[in-house]
Formats: C-alpha cells, structure tokens, sequence
C-alpha cells in the first residue's frame, strides 16, 4: 500500500453500475521526505480510490493498488483499481 | 518480489475489518545500488521485522487472503527478513 493524503470527494453522474453508493476520495501520495518533514504535503501523482472508512479531506490514508483494490467486493467483479484500506492515525517514522 | 529497508510504523484505528490485529510498517524500496524509492509504502509483517531491518516483500495477495480472507485488500507482505546479499556492486543491505 501507499501513502496519500485525503485532497477531495467526487460524485460520478453518470456512472458504471459498480459504482453506485461508493465513496470516492482524490488521494495525493506522501514522499518519504514530506512523510519525515510532517508537513502536511504530498508530492506524488494524484489517483482516486474507492473509500469506505469515511475518510476526512486532510486524512492521510494507506491505499491498495492492483487487483487487490477489488477484493472487498469479491465475488462481485468492479473496476477499482485503488482502495483506501486504512486511515493513519499516526506515523513513527526515525529521521 | 522486491527489498526494502523498514523505516517506521503505523498506528491505524480505522482500517478494512480484515486487517485488524495486523502490524502494519513502512517501508522503502531498495534499489539495487542501496538507493531508496522517493515514496514509503505500508506493509503487513507477520515476521517481527526491526526498524532498519532489510526485508524481501512480495506484492501478490495470495498470502494475505489466505489468511485474511479473500475479501481483504492486503497486498505487500513482509515474506522474509534478509541476512545478507551477495552482490559484487556492494549496495543494497
């Protein structure tokens, strides 16, 4: 999983069937070096990812990629290919 | 699979019901010159893997789901921890 920061919501009207009453967040992923710093920014290529926790605009969360964004909905077949799968509550991290 | 030097850990209250209980720490991919990737990555660990520690993970689910179930998004696991590499570059551990 990667690290991102919470930067938004969007809604889709319309959208694929599988879509539909999901949650999705814009997610900008953290470098080490902003992760370190704890300076609130990001600096990675932002991507959205189905979100299912709640997460908070300034939340930064840990999200799946690939295949495995897909599995919470197993058996059902979705086209996610990012989920957010933890909201950080904090980070050690040495300096 | 890939290496990747453990840097920290992650506290996390609200995570996918599969992954409660699990350890969950951040990790840097190692490059083959011991250089680090820009961005960290979460992984789960089952291994008790040290900060600083060097360690082999793999990002297919297959270990996470079977363990976690098959609905768990888990991906990269810490697979094991490394002893040594035998590189004549030197570099990574």
């Amino acid at each position: 999983m990667r690290l991102g920061i919470v930067r938004g919501h969007l809604t889709l009207t319309p959208a694929v069937d599988s879509y539909r009453g999901k949650t999705l967040v814009v997610v900008e992923p953290v470098t080490m070096e902003n992760l370190r710093a704890k300076n609130g920014k990001g600096g990675g290529k932002a991507l959205i990812a189905v979100d299912e926790l709640g997460a908070a605009t300034g939340q930064m969360v840990a999200f799946t990629e690939g295949r495995e964004a897909s599995n919470p909905f197993w058996p059902t077949p979705v086209p996610v290919d990012a989920y957010c799968s933890l909201i950080v509550d904090s980070i050690d991290v040495s300096q | 699979m890939f290496l990747a030097r453990i840097e920290g850990t992650v506290v996390a209250t609200a995570k996918h019901p599969t992954l409660d209980g699990c350890r969950f720490l951040i990790a840097q991919r190692l490059e083959a010159d011991g250089s680090a990737a820009t961005e960290p990555i979460a992984v789960v660990d089952w291994l008790g893997a040290a900060r600083g520690a060097t360690v082999m993970i793999s990002t297919d689910g297959d270990i996470a789901r079977e363990r976690l179930g098959n609905n768990t998004p888990a991906r990269m696991v810490v697979v094991g921890i490394v002893d040594s590499v035998q590189s004549p570059a030197g570099g990574v551990a």
